[in-house]
């Protein structure tokens, strides 16, 4: 009988320390997922309940299948954010368009894996960039070295050392937008102070003294 | 009134579903024209995003006037979401692969940095370099 309730009050905290693990903000945009899965965006009754049962399923979801929470978690600022979305839409369209020249120009394409060293020490950061720099034509992440927060991108048809700066310099600009729009203070600090120029300079000093 | 608008969103649609389809078709030409894989990953994946989200909104702007039961303005806006976050996902698995089990073609790589750091380093392919 004791054993029982023993086994019940564990069982209990068990689940007391799973719900604290359930974070929100994931909670809130399963929600939303799920609401825009069965209509709920019209003016109805059944929209609330939608709401209600879409929030338990989310819960459900994250008692049985916890996940690491992202940390630090994304700090918005909602202005550099529809600018981020702006410049990655337009990157698109205008590479959209080099790969289509690229595909009917004839000849070899010789193209380039460039690493590129991120500037910040954010996980965020980093997989936002991999992300959008997959989705623009053109650049495509061969292989991620987290330790060391480089990046190794393959490049179509870019072959001379300008153009891989280019490449290079084109990723940064990515990383900067969204360390604005998504990143802490503490990584817009780390931004500000490890420049591109500076990230050469230091790569070349070091390029000098390695083998 | 309301009808011209209907005829200009109907074009505007019809604009845009063709500019995808022109879209797609360029990376199914890219596909056959790239000689390596990588190459090719980015034909197959890339101008494919602007070419599907290009169809969903001729899709979605006809949509808005005709409600149909199936599927709505947001069933879209998932598309659009999932498509964009799994593209790279799955193109950085195929990259990574290809690269790992030595299909490329090095005749067509005009620098490569991560080879030279794997030499440096005499990092076995495979041993989880990134993890």
């Amino acid at each position: 009988m004791t054993r029982l309730r023993k086994k019940k009050r564990t069982g209990l905290t068990a689940l007391r320390r799973r719900l604290g693990k359930v974070q929100v903000p994931v909670a809130l945009g399963m929600t939303l997922v799920w609401m825009l899965l069965f209509k709920g965006f019209q003016l109805r009754w059944e929209s609330l309940g939608l709401l209600v049962l879409g929030f338990l399923v989310s819960v459900l979801i994250m008692v049985l299948f916890p996940m690491p929470p992202i940390t630090p978690g994304p700090r918005f600022h909602p202005v550099n954010l529809v600018r981020l979305l702006l410049y990655v839409f337009v990157e698109i369209v205008v590479a959209s368009f080099q790969v289509t020249v690229l595909v009917f120009t004839p000849g070899q394409v010789r193209n380039s894996v460039v690493a590129v060293r991120m500037r910040t020490d954010s996980d965020l950061t980093m997989v936002c960039t991999a992300i959008a720099a997959s989705i623009i034509p053109g650049t495509l992440i061969v292989e991620v070295n987290r330790p060391d927060r480089v990046l190794y991108v393959h490049m179509l048809g870019v072959e001379d050392d300008e153009a891989i700066e280019r490449g290079r310099r084109d990723v940064w600009k990515l990383e900067r937008r969204f360390v604005m729009a998504l990143g802490t203070h503490e990584d817009i600090a780390a931004l500000r102070a490890g420049g591109p120029e500076k990230r050469e300079a230091r790569k070349r000093h070091e390029g000098k003294e390695g083998p | 009134m309301s009808e011209t608008l209907g005829t200009v969103l109907d074009w505007v649609a019809i604009l845009c579903i063709l500019a995808g389809s022109v879209l797609s078709l360029v990376a199914g030409i890219g596909l056959v024209r790239f000689p390596d894989l990588l190459s090719r990953m980015h034909t197959a994946a890339k101008p494919q995003v602007l070419g599907l989200l290009l169809v969903l909104v001729g899709i979605g702007l006809r949509l808005v006037p005709v409600e149909t039961n199936v599927f709505n303005v947001g069933t879209l806006v998932l598309v659009a979401l999932f498509q964009t976050v799994t593209i790279p996902v799955a193109g950085h698995i195929t990259a990574r692969v290809g690269y790992r089990t030595g299909r490329i073609d090095e005749s067509l790589m005009a620098h490569d940095e991560l080879a030279e750091r794997l030499r440096t380093e005499g990092d076995v392919p495979g041993s989880g370099m990134a993890r």
